[in-house]
């Protein structure tokens, strides 16, 4: 998995809370990242087996929507993605906060 | 409205720019993160969601050839060999039933009533069969869309049956009467499985098999209607009473024919008589098999290369974000 700061970013937002499932405009509220960087990265994550993409179960026409799509990591994604944050904060130690992640929250 | 149009023609634009096999998918997750924004009145929100996925680079997949090529091979030869082992279903089965009937036809009075509904029985049976088959190699299929899909099965039956029938029926005047009836099923059974396949596609599995297995079948009996139609004469009421039943058929009995081919009863009902079931099994006598023994490999295939899930390993492109 090549790290980016797009790919940093997606995976801090998903550490925040590693068993919560994320949609899409969640994941780029959290991290500010536009929708055409963001699905690509979902995409790579999930390629690399860090990820895994499920459908909300909800019936559209009881609900008035279609279902979305959630995003989990997977235990593997939890490891992969803390180890390579860690590696990446000692790399760039104050980096952090020019990632921009949640307001209050550590960039990753 | 027209914000939301414009955003959903973006979205359709981003989509033909990721892998096929992915697009339904991500165009349905797309719309319905689009919805959410088009609730909650975030008409920019939208354009700004629509647009960047459209003009951002996509995740394309770079597929080992050696693995895609291997893809290729695997289609071809479950495209090309299905048809031919429905060939030889119909042909072991027919075996296996006069095998049977001769066993029982000087012991058993009800062994000439068992022929038909045994042939179909083992037909189907032997179907279900290689449908399992065809499912494991379904896995491993180059994905294409719901119309290449079914267009391609359908044409890979259609290169199996036709020279088949020719052989079958060496006698010109009898292919031209029952070919014009195959060529209606696989037009019909091509459509089925389009209808299918796109349902799977969407995730509505269910749905998809019951879609498909009702219009297999009523495109089996469209051709079956077709080609009594065409070659028996409808019952003429003027026609003077002899001893023998007259060479027609009713057509109030059509939609039963199918059923009456392959289990040579009426259901209780008046027609067909045993005098029609006769003119109508001695027309079309193997081709509903054949229909029987090729639906469930051909809804399988269909419906398992749309469903949702890769067909094979891929990597991403290094070139990302």
């Amino acid at each position: 998995m090549r790290m980016t700061i797009p790919v940093a970013k997606v995976l801090a937002a998903l550490l925040a809370e590693p068993d919560a499932a994320r949609y899409g405009l969640d994941l780029m509220k959290a991290t500010g990242l536009p929708s055409g960087t963001l699905y690509p990265v979902l995409h790579r994550l999930q390629d690399a087996g860090w990820l895994d993409a499920d459908w909300e179960e909800v019936d559209p026409a009881t609900a008035g929507r279609p279902a979305r799509r959630y995003y989990r990591l997977t235990a593997e994604g939890v490891t992969a993605a803390r180890q390579a944050l860690a590696e990446l904060r000692a790399l760039t130690p104050k980096a952090g906060p020019a990632l921009g992640g949640p307001a209050g929250a550590p960039a990753w | 409205m027209v914000t939301r149009r414009v955003a959903e023609a973006l979205l359709r634009a981003a989509a033909r720019r990721w892998p096929v096999a992915l697009r339904d998918d991500l165009r349905r997750e797309w719309t319905a993160e689009l919805h959410v924004l088009a609730e909650a009145g975030q008409r920019v929100r939208m354009l700004r969601f629509a647009a960047s996925l459209a003009t951002s680079r996509a995740a394309a997949p770079l597929v080992d050839r050696t693995v895609w090529r291997r893809q290729v091979r695997r289609t071809a030869a479950a495209l090309l060999l299905a048809p031919p082992a429905c060939v030889a279903i119909v042909a072991v089965a027919l075996f296996a039933m006069a095998t049977v009937h001769g066993a029982l036809e000087l012991r058993f009075g009800w062994a000439q009533r068992l022929q038909l509904p045994l042939f179909s029985m083992l037909c189907a049976g032997l179907g279900v069969l290689l449908a399992v088959v065809v499912a494991r190699a379904a896995r491993h299929a180059v994905r294409v869309g719901p119309p290449a899909t079914a267009v391609g099965v359908g044409l890979a039956v259609a290169i199996t049956v036709v020279p088949a029938e020719v052989a079958l029926l060496d006698d010109a005047r009898q292919l031209a009467r029952v070919l014009p009836g195959v060529l209606v099923w696989l037009a019909g059974l091509t459509l089925a499985l389009w209808a299918a396949a796109t349902l799977a596609r969407r995730g509505r599995l269910r749905l998809a098999w019951t879609v498909g297995v009702l219009a297999a079948f009523a495109a089996a009996d469209v051709a079956v209607v077709a080609t009594v139609v065409a070659a028996i004469p409808p019952i003429d009421p003027g026609q003077p009473v002899t001893e023998l039943p007259p060479d027609g058929v009713d057509r109030i009995s059509a939609p039963l024919w199918l059923l009456t081919c392959w289990t040579d009863w009426s259901f209780g009902f008046p027609r067909p008589t045993d005098w029609e079931r006769f003119l109508i099994t001695d027309l079309v006598l193997v081709e509903p098999n054949f229909y029987l023994a090729c639906t469930p490999y051909a809804l399988t295939w269909a419906i398992r290369t749309a469903r949702a899930e890769p067909a094979a390993p891929a990597t991403t492109a290094q070139a990302m974000a």
